[in-house]
């Protein structure tokens, strides 16, 4: 028997004994689960116990409003407080990096910003006081440390260190991009560059375009699935502009990635055309899937383990009827029974039953706002949050330019309006990535 | 929770395979095929041993590979401490097997509650590392005053808070689980969390840290060209 045979030998023996400890586990787990928390958040990040008190917004500063600068804004999310629904700080940082998303560390005590643009990073000390959040520290040679990664996307808390997933590089500034690791401490760590056709021992390589957006990990599965979008040369691009380049077009995300997460190495490449963003895993024990949706083609796309333990992906809806709507951010339930797509062309969420995965049935849609971006969702599904903004140089313009915040209730039949924040009348910028924040971090 | 219990349950989660990855789906991999990349210098701090014999954490952060979880006797939290003295535990009984593991590797359990967890107390903890064969070395280990534990916590960033209700059924403190890989040149080269504590990737990586000794680790990224 070798070794790691051995350390399972007694599995067998105290199957009845081991069955009841588990069963107790799962109880003791389900009575302290937190339902407050954001249901995207890394598996591996303390939990908010009880309902998030503060909703941290990632906002994009816009030339002649206010100071101009990127900053992260905090608004008040405590039901019954007299400043609830309310901007109650705000704390820029230097410049416009094209604020864009983020994500906190595992021990929540820090939440990291990152800028396309400029490839800062700005650090955030959220822990000290979580209703006046600090800035700690600025991270501002992520292209040099990483070996020629640019356009960190967000943060993406993994046990005592932080998996950033960059969209562009150094070189060209194309899709060609890279997963990048820092410790909590903000120190570089390792680069890993998305796989190419030339890359041994990963299946469907010949479709690889070495493209990458979000990483998120199954960890009962060991999974690691990224996702593709386009280089800082599209990304800062007049949008206008960009869509009538037809070369422009052709540089965009075609693939995801299924990776060994412990080891970093990439495994198995999928056709995924047309930009495939967000990726949710599901929550459920036996819920061996994974949503994205396609930004170009309006598709929602399952990753998922087949029957023979084999990943595979597979387009199981079209969003929004033919001609696109351009879905961009995407949130699924805590129970995994809901989906929640956000359309930046018209301003709609769409809301699909996803019970069987396989088969998404659209229930709801209801115009938001005249364009829309991001979705946070509470872990019991009763509140989400929506934000408008896409790139500073995709938007919309002119009247279509909102800029806004807009929380609304839900209760698994229709969203109902709690409060809304102009951000362009508060003279803050474009509101982008939400996180959720408290004062009780649990398990 | 008594002492006894406690270990009788620790005894019980040792020859679980996870409790919180017990449910792990995936093939671990082939120690060597992969590399771990360092995270950080190992800290450093006073400690005293379970015989109450001082010395400085760094003696056995170099030397072998070590595994060092963050620990206190009370908890109580089946997610926590006793799933990761269980997975070290594991990990010592393996060592008995292999002559290379058990000269190669070190455990330590160093608590985080220097008021309850006195040498004894770790030294009663202790009685989980008995072995009649040759084992991999398991130190227990406390200090003397929560001075002299705050640096070596925030050297390795573990988080530690005092819970609302100090009789919560999970314990007194609430941490984030953290394990530390340490390499045996004193750098952290992996860092597990209740997700990630499957004791077959632990031993994975031990043994993969074994093969590269007399070579260095490099976090010098590779460049686009």
């Amino acid at each position: 028997m070798n070794n790691q045979t051995s350390l399972y030998a007694g599995r067998a023996r105290v199957c009845h004994f081991a069955s009841a400890a588990l069963a107790l586990t799962s109880l003791l787990l389900i009575s302290h689960s937190a339902k407050g928390d954001e249901t995207c958040s890394s598996p591996y990040m303390a939990r908010i116990e009880g309902q998030e008190e503060f909703v941290y917004v990632w906002t994009l500063g816009v030339e002649g409003l206010g100071d101009g600068a990127d900053k992260l804004v905090v608004v008040d999310a405590k039901p019954g407080s007299p400043m609830y629904g309310k901007v109650i700080y705000s704390k820029s940082v230097e410049g416009r990096n094209e604020a864009h998303h983020g994500g906190f560390t595992d021990d929540r005590r820090q939440l990291w910003l990152a800028g396309l643009e400029t490839s800062k990073i700005f650090i955030f000390d959220v822990h000290s006081n979580p209703a006046k959040p600090a800035l700690i520290k600025t991270i501002d040679n992520f292209e040099k440390v990483t070996g020629g990664a640019v356009g960190p996307h967000g943060a993406y808390a993994l046990p005592g260190r932080v998996l950033i997933p960059a969209l562009s590089n150094a070189k060209d500034k194309g899709g060609r991009t890279a997963l990048v690791e820092f410790s909590n401490e903000g120190n570089y760590i390792a680069t890993h560059w998305l796989p190419t056709k030339d890359t041994a021992g990963v299946a469907g390589a010949e479709f690889a375009d070495g493209y990458g957006y979000d990483a998120r990990v199954l960890p009962r599965k060991n999974a690691l699935l990224t996702s593709s979008f386009t280089g800082w040369n599209n990304y800062t691009r007049n949008f206008g502009d960009l869509v009538k380049d037809p070369q422009a077009m052709k540089q965009f995300g075609a693939t995801m990635v299924m990776w060994d997460f412990h080891t970093r190495q990439p495994k198995k490449v999928f056709q995924v055309p047309g930009a495939p963003l967000e990726i949710r895993w599901a929550w459920g024990e036996k819920h061996n899937y994974a949503f994205t949706a396609t930004a170009l083609t309006s598709k929602l796309w399952l990753c998922y383990e087949d029957e023979n333990g084999q990943w595979q992906a597979k387009e199981v809806a079209t969003i929004g009827g033919q001609g696109g709507v351009l879905p961009v951010d995407i949130s699924l339930s805590a129970d995994d029974r809901t989906v929640f797509v956000d359309c930046f062309g018209d301003g709609k969420v769409r809301v699909f039953d996803v019970s069987n995965p396989q088969q998404p049935k659209q229930i709801h849609e209801k115009q938001i706002g005249k364009q829309l971006n991001m979705v946070s969702q509470s872990w019991d599904g009763k509140r989400l949050y929506f934000t408008s903004s896409l790139l500073a140089r995709w938007d919309k313009t002119g009247d279509d330019n909102e800029q806004f915040l807009r929380a609304y209730s839900w209760d698994g039949k229709e969203l109902k309006s709690k409060f809304d924040l102009d951000f362009t009348a508060l003279k803050l910028g474009r509101p982008h990535h939400m996180l959720f924040g408290a004062t009780n971090i649990g398990s | 929770m008594n002492l006894r219990h406690f270990i009788t349950m620790l005894a019980l989660v040792g020859v679980l395979p996870s409790v919180a990855g017990g449910d792990a789906d995936y093939v671990p991999p082939v120690p060597g095929t992969y590399n771990l990349p360092v995270i950080k210098p190992a800290g450093d701090g006073e400690v005293i041993d379970s015989q109450n014999h001082s010395l400085h954490l760094r003696e056995l952060t170099h030397g072998r590979v070590t595994v060092m979880s963050f620990i206190y006797t009370r908890c109580a939290a089946t997610k926590a401490c006793p799933f990761a003295t269980g997975v070290l535990r594991q990990l010592h009984q393996e060592s008995q097997n292999d002559p290379a593991l058990s000269k190669g590797m070190r455990l330590i359990s160093i608590s985080f509650d220097p008021a309850m967890d006195t040498p004894q107390r770790m030294a009663d903890y202790s009685t989980l590392a008995r072995s009649e064969r040759p084992a991999a070395e398991w130190k227990f280990l406390t200090t003397r005053s929560q001075a002299q534990l705050q640096p070596i916590l925030e050297s390795y960033g573990q988080a530690v808070n005092k819970r609302a209700n100090p009789n919560d059924p999970q314990g007194p403190l609430y941490h984030i689980l953290r394990v530390f890989l340490i390499d045996a040149n004193g750098n952290v080269r992996n860092i597990y969390s209740s997700d990630t504590l499957d004791p077959r990737l632990v031993l994975a990586d031990v043994k993969t840290l074994l093969k590269e000794r007399g070579g260095s680790a490099s976090n010098v990224p590779a460049v686009l060209r």
